[in-house]
């Protein structure tokens, strides 16, 4: 049950999350709509957007498109810049670069295809998603950007080396951006999970899973409900004094 | 209000300085109220008052307050 505190933390705003349709991205909308905000869900699967219409009604719009299509960005944005005006959605006071991918690859047969593309997806176009958020935010001097990283780009970890740096990129521009947008009162902090149960580590075998689980001194995997609690604390008014931060949501974890 | 009067508005609001300051010749970076966060808001500004997005390349062209008509001017907007 949601408690009157919990359901306004977000209200009279709205936040778009890209990667709406995965585990974490859709615990980061359900958090984000039970905190009263209206939510631009960005994702590829057409399907799984309408499921989650479906499930939340008007609280939640569909943006079917690719985040690294620098077009389809931009007409996503023209779509937020006409739709925020409308009463019941409010104007965009939150951006959550939530899609990522993961290739777990040794350094020695890490392709430069693999590399480009985990820096398109991971780096690069949450750069372009932040300098058009940022556009529509600067007008009411107000928002907040959540990055989604990795204690793999903070920490490192074997055989992720090409992952690790596009998260770092992403942690960089994280710390910097924070001082530029602070005087046009927009906060950009970051999240990063550790091992979470998700489709992105489905794969992993039992004894593989076990090694990992060793090294979080929680001995468990998290959830993305945990990472989502911790994405809305960030984009509320609740964090209105942290800027330039990235907070763990690991179980503290080793990589 | 015609879009000459809107332009002005804009950088009114954007820079905190007075209409009759804005003219064709005021360029970026040439008085304190315009520097970079300026900037931003004034980018901010026109998106909304003219309804476009602008091209990132045409955001880092907008060095004037003429230049900034000659760029809408390709968004469709007429002064």
């Amino acid at each position: 049950m949601t408690s009157n505190s919990e359901s306004i933390l977000l209200k009279g705003g709205s936040v778009l999350v890209t990667g709406a349709t995965g585990d974490i991205g859709r615990a980061i909308v359900n958090e984000c709509v039970q905190a009263g905000a209206a939510v631009f869900a960005a994702g590829r699967n057409e399907a799984k957007l309408a499921a989650l219409v479906n499930q939340y009604e008007s609280r939640v719009i569909p943006l079917n498109y690719d985040v690294t299509d620098e077009k389809a960005v931009k007409d996503a944005f023209r779509q937020i810049q006409k739709q925020q005006n409308q009463s019941d959605i409010g104007p965009l006071t939150g951006l959550v670069n939530n899609a990522g991918i993961m290739e777990e690859a040794a350094f020695t047969v890490s392709g430069m295809d693999a590399l480009k593309s985990q820096l398109n997806v991971n780096f690069l176009a949450p750069y372009q998603h932040m300098q058009l958020a940022s556009r529509l935010m600067a007008r009411h001097r107000h928002g907040s950007i959540v990055n989604i990283v990795s204690q793999i780009g903070e920490m490192g970890a074997t055989g992720m080396s090409a992952y690790g740096a596009s998260k770092a990129a992403l942690s960089g521009a994280t710390k910097s951006l924070a001082k530029e947008l602070a005087a046009v009162g927009i906060r950009v902090n970051a999240v990063s999970p550790g091992f979470i149960d998700t489709g992105l580590t489905a794969h992993y075998e039992e004894d593989a899973r076990a090694e990992v689980e060793a090294r979080i001194t929680m001995k468990r995997a998290g959830r993305a409900g945990d990472v989502a609690r911790a994405v809305v604390f960030l984009l509320s008014r609740q964090s209105a004094y942290t800027t330039g931060h990235t907070l763990p949501v690991d179980g503290l974890f080793y990589p | 209000m015609d879009n000459q009067q809107k332009l002005v508005q804009s950088f009114v609001q954007a820079l905190g300085i007075g209409a009759e300051r804005v003219t064709d010749e005021l360029t970026y970076n040439t008085i304190k109220e315009w520097d970079s966060t300026a900037h931003m808001i004034l980018i901010s500004e026109l998106e909304n008052t003219f309804d476009v997005m602008l091209d990132t390349d045409d955001i880092i062209d907008m060095s004037s307050v003429g230049k900034a008509k000659e760029i809408l001017t390709k968004y469709d907007v007429q002064f």
